[in-house]
């Protein structure tokens, strides 16, 4: 790793010799910048992607996160405000949040130079949408018109292209949606929205193993369970230009590890400081260290689709859980205050927030918790076991859970820890998990909606706990009519107190990124998603 | 020596008729009185004794649940040494649960875990040993590669592998674990000595009076035979709770509710720079458990085979 490092700023040391004149000066934001060597490359805490590398398949941020950098789509969030911005898309037109036109700008290639066309979107949609390609992420095109014939609930599709999606010309198509969705534009943001080349279509699943985009990095290599590398694009048209010349995505199954590595300088950038080391990250970094607010949730959520589980009296149960979790002493202990207690489903940045939703369901009472637990029925078995994946830090504040639980209600409360990640989503995303789960929700685009509809809907992809409410179902519908993206969330905070009836996940506290960087880079800006902005990142000169 | 003489020659001192016949002794009682003697024999079995009586009744030791945490005593409480036998005697981890009563209670895993291990591959490659030296021939053929295949199977490797089959892993599958890999060590020791001991006259002796195989086997050659095995399985002992704190360790071992010091160790590791404390006691106590039974080992086997001293 280091030898082949300096083996390439040998040969590259003529170029950044010239570009150093030129960057060096420009970027001068404290005494620890120096001089930016523009063909660094530096490395990335991450995990090994769940499924293939294709855009509508990755929902985890180990995927997610490289395929944000290989893609753009139509639209992208504003690093620092999280405003819609213009990427691909020249603009997006449309007078009732029902039928749009976009209109492309030109000049956009993927990265084995073919231009990128409406057909280049229209046609990775509908692929993407369909039943048989099975994309975990194809519930995203349920919006538009056709997608029941493409992606129907059961047996093989009818049709293979949407009929809502029509290519006017090379820069020019249309979309028609089922009904008015006021934050469509909010969610052409997600990767899953992103353009496909044609040489994609001869055989996807090659594709998946070395993809080829049309975002600011483009594809290098993937070493399976341990690294995956990208390099900048130099034909990359849209805002926010690579400041480096590649990131490798390195697979660390310890998160413990990949904070030694960091502050030992052989990791650059930091996904999430381990509990472990909360306590002393900002003595260790100084400056270097990150922490500021994010929009995602961390929840515990039931399988309801277990027997144990169904009835309406369970949901006493459910609540009776959630009130027996300390929220307040487990964060500012196990968590080194690095999370904010949650008393709703919505994460505090995005749109349509509302406070307190959860209200006394999300209050440690121990007393109440009893009551309630007992009301409905008792536990089953007067035993839960929480499943988590071992290798992200969840153990400590996994196990803080259930002996808060444990002491406020006697019901026995064990955590269930699975190797890594990918095992324990496989056992979650197939149904297969009897107890309860940890599950969490990174925003895929800053409004309430994504929290409520794409999670707790009847049916979505990210629908752990199985959970179906006719009410609940209603409730979003109306919302996603709704003309303007105000009254939408509004809507929908409506649907969220559904939530509070049911409890089909406990909310247990919002994220806070909680990160760092070594002394190899500097700039290095986080996004409300928790996301380094890796093209702004740069990196120092030796 | 004195006590080696004496024991290869009872007849003598029957013969001879002193004032005061001792009766000769057994093999056993002559190992014991050779024991007791020995200031490393008495401070482990001292040792092992305490150790046993915490795994049958910690709560005579402490009166704190160890799986009781208060989060706001969390790491942040340091040890209070001079309170003794208290809840903070030793500090609180990270779950704010009292190490000192997990300590104590964590005995119970690796006693349970060190004791049936020993029992387990005692019997079980002692009866195969057993049966290999006794027939010889094909039976001994088989049943040596069969210890050769398993011998070449890395006892933590292959307790990963077998342990990653069980979704619960309790005691018991430890147990399983170790015993399913471990039974080879003793299957050579044994078939070794009761090769030697076939040879025996005594055992022709018996055969020619038309003693049946199962007396022969049990009442001649077993107890001339066992004393190695009983050697090598004290010294092994302390090796299985090693190995269990181990995988304990690795995740791969016990799970909660089970308290062990394995599990105690790895949550502490993490914190050896806010919370030295936390490690320290876990680790001292499985050292010195460890150490009480190999130093019994080492003092059994100088007792009952002064040959391997």
């Amino acid at each position: 790793m280091r030898g082949a490092s300096q083996a390439k700023w040998v040969v590259a040391a003529v170029a950044v010799a010239l570009a150093a004149t030129a960057c060096g000066s420009s970027s001068s934001d404290g005494a620890s910048s120096g001089p930016v060597n523009a063909q660094g490359t530096f490395s990335y805490q991450s995990s090994e992607p769940q499924n293939p590398l294709q855009p509508a398949n990755a929902m985890e941020v180990g995927g997610g996160r490289v395929i944000k950098t290989l893609f753009k789509g139509l639209v992208d969030y504003d690093p620092s405000t999280g405003k819609l911005r213009n990427q691909v898309a020249d603009k997006i037109e449309t007078t009732d949040a029902q039928n749009y036109t976009v209109t492309l700008k030109s000049g956009w290639t993927f990265h084995d130079g073919t231009p990128v066309t409406a057909q280049s979107f229209v046609d990775a949609w509908n692929w993407s949408a369909n039943v048989k390609n099975n994309q975990i992420n194809s519930d995203w095109f349920s919006d538009i018109q056709g997608y029941d014939a493409v992606h129907p609930d059961k047996g093989d599709p009818t049709a293979e292209t949407m009929t809502g999606l029509k290519v006017v010309d090379d820069t020019h198509f249309t979309i028609a949606l089922t009904g008015p969705v006021s934050y469509f534009e909010y969610k052409l943001g997600y990767t899953a929205f992103s353009p496909l080349p044609k040489v994609f279509f001869t055989d996807p699943a090659k594709y998946g193993q070395s993809p080829i985009g049309n975002g600011p990095y483009k594809f290098v290599s993937w070493e399976h369970n341990k690294a995956i590398t990208v390099s900048a694009y130099d034909k990359y048209e849209g805002l926010d230009k690579p400041k480096n010349s590649g990131i490798v995505f390195k697979n660390y199954s310890q998160a413990e590890a990949a904070y030694k590595d960091l502050v030992s300088d052989n990791l650059d950038v930091l996904d999430q400081v381990d509990p472990s080391d909360l306590a002393s990250y900002k003595n260790d970094l100084g400056d270097r260290a990150v922490d500021q607010a994010q929009g995602a949730i961390q929840s515990i959520s039931f399988s309801l689709y277990q027997d144990s589980w169904k009835g309406q009296d369970k949901a006493k149960v459910r609540q009776g859980l959630s009130m027996a979790i300390d929220r307040d002493t487990i964060t500012k202990t196990v968590l080194q205050g690095s999370r904010q207690p949650a008393n709703s489903w919505v994460a505090p940045g995005a749109m349509g927030y509302k406070d307190n939703t959860c209200g006394e369901a999300c209050t440690f009472n121990p007393e109440k918790a009893k009551q309630l637990i007992t009301e409905g029925g008792g536990v089953p078995g007067n035993k839960i076991t929480v499943l988590y994946n071992a290798d992200g830090g969840h153990k400590e504040w996994v196990d803080a859970v259930c002996n808060s639980i444990r002491q406020a209600t006697g019901v026995e409360c064990v955590g269930d820890p699975k190797p890594d990640f990918k095992s324990a989503r496989d056992l979650i995303k197939n149904k297969k998990v009897d107890g309860l789960m940890r599950t969490g929700w990174v925003q895929d685009y800053p409004l309430n909606a994504n929290f409520l509809r794409d999670v707790y809907g009847t049916g979505a992809a990210a629908n752990d706990a199985g959970y179906s409410s006719a009410e609940f179902d209603r409730l979003a519908g109306e919302a996603d009519k709704a003309t303007t993206v105000e009254k939408t969330a509004e809507l929908y905070q409506q649907a969220e107190a559904q939530l509070a009836k049911d409890m089909p996940a406990i909310p247990l506290w919002y994220y806070k990124t909680t990160a760092g960087y070594s002394k190899n880079v500097q700039n290095v800006k986080y996004d409300s998603f928790g996301d380094p902005v890796f093209t702004q990142v740069e990196v120092k000169q030796k | 020596m004195p006590d080696l003489i004496e024991k290869n020659a009872p007849a003598q001192a029957v013969a001879s008729a002193e004032p005061k016949p001792e009766k000769p002794r057994s093999l056993g009682l002559d190992a014991w009185h050779d024991l007791r003697k020995r200031p490393v024999f008495i401070i482990s079995a001292a040792l092992i004794v305490l150790l046993i009586a915490f795994a049958i009744a910690p709560s005579l030791f402490t009166s704190v649940d160890p799986r009781a945490g208060d989060l706001r005593l969390h790491y942040l409480t340091k040890p209070n040494y001079l309170h003794f036998f208290q809840a903070d005697w030793f500090g609180y981890d990270g779950q704010g649960r009292s190490i000192y009563a997990r300590m104590i209670y964590g005995a119970r895993a690796s006693v349970v875990v060190g004791i049936c291990v020993t029992a387990g591959v005692t019997v079980l490659g002692g009866l195969a040993g057993m049966i290999a030296g006794y027939y010889g021939g094909w039976v001994d053929t088989i049943i040596s590669r069969v210890t050769d295949m398993f011998f070449g199977i890395p006892l933590l490797l292959g307790a990963l592998v077998v342990l990653n089959a069980f979704t619960t892993r309790t005691v018991w599958s430890v147990v399983f674990a170790l015993v399913a890999l471990g039974w080879t060590q003793m299957t050579r020791v044994m078939r070794g000595s009761v090769i030697t001991v076939k040879q025996a006259d005594y055992v022709t002796a018996a055969r020619a009076l038309g003693a049946g195989t199962a007396r022969i086997m049990f009442k001649h050659i077993l107890p001339n035979a066992i004393a190695p095995v009983i050697v090598v399985a004290t010294i092994a002992l302390g090796g299985y709770i090693a190995t269990e704190a181990t995988l304990s360790f690795l995740g791969i071992g016990l799970q909660d509710p089970t308290i062990s010091w394995g599990i105690d160790i790895n949550s502490a590791q993490k914190v050896i720079r806010t919370a030295p404390f936390a490690l320290f006691f876990p680790a001292g106590m499985l050292s010195v458990t460890v150490l009480a039974f190999i130093m019994l080992g080492d003092a059994v086997r100088d007792a009952l085979d002064p040959k391997l001293r």
